[in-house]
């Protein structure tokens, strides 16, 4: 059964994190999904297989559930999970490459995270040139963060995915009218955005009940009709948990959309932890309770603001 | 009790008077079971004609469910009290849930008092130890890292958590979590909360002054089968089974240890498997021959390699290196030819092997029934098909278990009636082993080179035939 069904977040776990004293829950969400797609664009840079990526977003949200957001770099958390969970799987990916493809991504080079508006930035290769130094120092930094997160999930690296599942439900039920091709890219599609969600969909629903809801999604969306009982019965899940996976897979386009216009920092490239730090001064918020409450952090905290103050005078 | 003293023979009325109290005794037991089951057939029933009754479902999942508290929904906000899920009427089906469990940080491995090492060596540190909060005796691994190595947490020991964690069958070894040292600023030092076994076969084997009962050879490879079969069928490959791998509690259970060779595999078996896996003496000729697409028969064989040694206390196949190891395979078990192997030649190493040339009159055959011959000729047949040169002529664990030879007097003994050992587990320092230590990960594979074996059964002409203690051809 464990090819079934993932560990889920504990009410506790959900709970802390929307009452920490740590980040507005605005800027939590924000920081999640954008380290979610930068993860998905590393994927396709560094030609994983998406189970592997897919796999790697799970891992990264169950990791912030534990541990504080401001704690690594948020690029350094993504490129951690990419890195153990290919290395874990079929398809090993070195060190080496995956540090490439992050300089590169967070470089000015690239499109990531760009308004698709404005026009390609130039391409500067000395932007994301990696020197032996900076290798060395990427590595460092993706083994301890590696480190890190088994040691916060207990070194439970196992991740069941709903997209096989769901392709065995459709083959299950016969969607008229419709071509197979058609409703199973959609409801691919509807899987791997609910990847990306805020509401972390993957820590609080069983693979069963995503795929169900994916469906349920993808046939309304191409008005195919669907069975008239409650068919969702038929693959465990029920009606209350689907309605809520309905909306939440639904509601991750627009709340995009709406994150676009408020946070214009969205446009300019992956969001760091610089720039959080800098939004919280903005709002008078005080910086080090980001960091959790791990004593170590406020001390480091605590000797890099008296730096800046030496520097500045 | 009144027959106490006396001659088991002797009848007279005190016997007569305790034979009657035994019966009635018995009858009123009889009475208050027959009673308890109507009562709770009573019980199931009323629970049946409840909100929930689903005629949906099988009987034999009902069954499974009758045991269970009724499941909850799972609650997302730990503030609400109320589980509302209860007062629902319309909840009339019963679903399945799936139970994932949670995850969290890892425990420190303070929560244990450490009592003894029990063994160091190349694989890593182990050490029994107890847990503080319930007393529980267990075995602590330690993970091996090199602080050298570049890549980080190395990744076969990370599948052997991922796989034991996945993993829950009587005859494999059970992970109880996975702790850190006290210092989390770094995570250097990771321990497996193993289940505690009192023995390994391995040296069970080295120290026991008689061999095992053939009753209890089959209880042993019945054991094993079952555990390998569990594996096999979860996608599984051990791909190390050896006698010190496997570990024998005092109740008489074999349990499948150490996975730091193991893999999940897929069907068709992915390509590029690498070939250094399993410890050269149980090592399958097809891995000595450098395939790179293998698949579950490479166990088989090891098991094959582990009932030759159960049966004589030795291991069956000791080479000194690759080639000599493959010499050995072939002297056991006959030469490959086009008829018992016929892709054989297509492996990469087997370019360069110099058969001897088909002799006409006699076939250069397994002489697995001469080297056995206190075997039945059940577990001949048993033995000489774990012991198949081609992987595809192997039986799957699965086949295994059905085999005649368990089936044969002496039936295999009951676990429980096991005869027990003195425990070493650590009291005191073992002997150094002579196995040969499974291949690292990254080394350079043997080529065997242009080998020549037109020599290995030169000398079988010139052997005294009949009598004597020659090699017997059979």
């Amino acid at each position: 059964m464990a090819h079934m069904t993932n560990p889920l977040a504990t009410p506790e776990q959900l709970y802390q994190r929307r009452s920490y004293g740590s980040l507005p829950t605005e800027l939590q969400d924000v920081i999640l999904f954008a380290t979610q797609c930068l993860t998905q664009a590393a994927g396709i840079l560094l030609q994983l297989p998406q189970s592997t990526t897919a796999q790697a977003n799970v891992i990264l949200a169950r990791y912030w559930l534990v541990e504080p957001f401001m704690s690594h770099e948020f690029s350094d958390v993504s490129a951690a999970a990419i890195y153990l969970i290919a290395k874990v799987g079929p398809s090993p990916r070195s060190p080496r490459d995956v540090s490439n493809v992050f300089a590169y991504l967070m470089s000015r080079s690239s499109s990531f995270f760009r308004s698709p508006s404005s026009p390609p930035p130039v391409n500067d290769p000395s932007s994301y040139y990696l020197s032996d130094a900076a290798y060395q120092a990427i590595h460092e930094r993706v083994l301890a963060t590696e480190a890190r997160i088994l040691y916060a999930l207990s070194f439970n690296t196992h991740v069941s995915l709903p997209h096989p599942l769901a392709i065995t439900y459709l083959q299950a039920m016969d969607f008229l009218g419709v071509r197979k091709e058609t409703i199973s890219r959609r409801v691919v599609e509807y899987l791997n955005t609910a990847l990306l969600s805020p509401q972390m969909l993957y820590l609080t629903s069983q693979p069963n009940a995503l795929a169900v809801a994916a469906i349920y999604n993808a046939a309304k969306d191409l008005g195919t009709k669907m069975p008239e009982c409650e068919w969702w019965e038929v693959f465990d899940v029920d009606r209350e948990e689907l309605g809520f996976l309905v909306v939440g897979m639904r509601s991750v386009e627009g709340w995009v959309k709406k994150m676009r216009e408020d946070v214009p920092r969205m446009k300019e490239g992956m969001i760091t932890r610089n720039d959080i730090e800098n939004e919280l001064r903005r709002r008078g918020l005080s910086v080090w309770n980001g960091y959790g409450n791990a004593m170590m952090d406020m001390e480091a905290e605590v000797a890099r603001r008296m730096d800046e103050r030496v520097s500045e005078a | 009790m009144a027959g106490k003293g006396k001659s088991r023979w002797a009848d007279d009325e005190d016997d007569l008077a305790a034979e009657a109290q035994r019966k009635r005794e018995k009858e009123e037991k009889k009475r208050l079971k027959a009673e308890k089951a109507r009562k709770q057939e009573e019980e199931n029933a009323a629970r049946e004609a409840g909100p929930s009754s689903a005629p949906r479902e099988g009987p034999a999942r009902d069954d499974e469910y009758e045991d269970r508290p009724p499941a909850k929904r799972r609650r997302l906000s730990p503030e609400r009290t109320a589980p509302e899920v209860s007062s629902n009427p319309n909840a009339s089906s019963k679903l399945l849930r799936f139970e994932g469990g949670t995850f969290g940080r890892s425990r420190s491995v303070e929560n244990y008092n450490k009592l003894n090492d029990i063994e160091e060596g190349a694989y890593g540190w182990v050490a029994r130890a107890q847990d503080r909060d319930t007393g529980k005796i267990v075995a602590l691994k330690r993970l091996k890292i090199d602080p050298k190595d570049r890549s980080g947490l190395p990744v076969t020991g990370l599948r052997e958590i991922q796989i034991l964690k996945d993993c829950d069958h009587k005859n494999v070894v059970k992970l109880r979590e996975v702790v850190v040292g006290d210092d989390t600023t770094t995570i250097e030092n990771i321990f497996l909360v193993l289940e505690f076994v009192e023995h390994d076969l391995k040296s069970i084997l080295e120290d026991m002054p008689e061999p095992f009962l053939a009753s209890e050879i089959k209880t042993l490879l019945l054991q094993l089968a079952s555990g390998v079969a569990y594996l096999h069928d979860n996608w599984i490959l051990h791909r190390d089974l050896k006698t010190s791998n496997l570990l024998l509690n005092n109740r008489g259970q074999l349990k499948i240890a150490d996975f730091g060779m193991a893999r999940y595999v897929g069907d068709p078996p992915p390509p590029k498997l690498t070939q250094l896996v399993v410890t050269l003496w149980y090592r399958a000729p097809e891995l000595l021959l450098g395939a790179t697409r293998y698949g579950r028969a490479i166990d088989m064989w090891s098991v094959g390699c582990i009932f030759g040694e159960l049966l004589t206390r030795e291991p069956l196949l000791q080479g000194k290196n690759e080639v000599d190891e493959l010499t050995r395979i072939f002297e056991l078990c006959g030469l490959p030819t086009d008829e018992t192997w016929p892709s054989f030649r297509r492996l990469p190493n087997a370019r360069a092997l110099r058969l001897p040339p088909k002799q006409p009159g006699h076939v250069a055959g397994s002489s697995i029934r001469a080297r056995f011959p206190l075997l039945t000729s059940a577990g001949v047949s048993l033995l000489n098909s774990l012991l198949a040169l081609d992987p595809d002529r192997r039986p799957s664990a699965r086949e295994m278990l059905e085999h005649e030879y368990f089936r044969q007097d002496p039936k295999p003994k009951q676990e429980a009636m096991f005869p027990t050992f003195p425990s070493k587990a650590g009291q005191e320092r073992r002997r150094r082993k002579q196995t040969p230590l499974a291949p690292v990960r990254g080394q350079q594979a043997a080529e065997l080179g242009s080998v020549d074996f037109s020599g290995l059964f030169s000398g079988r002409e010139r052997e005294e035939r009949g009598g004597g203690f020659s090699l017997r051809m059979v």
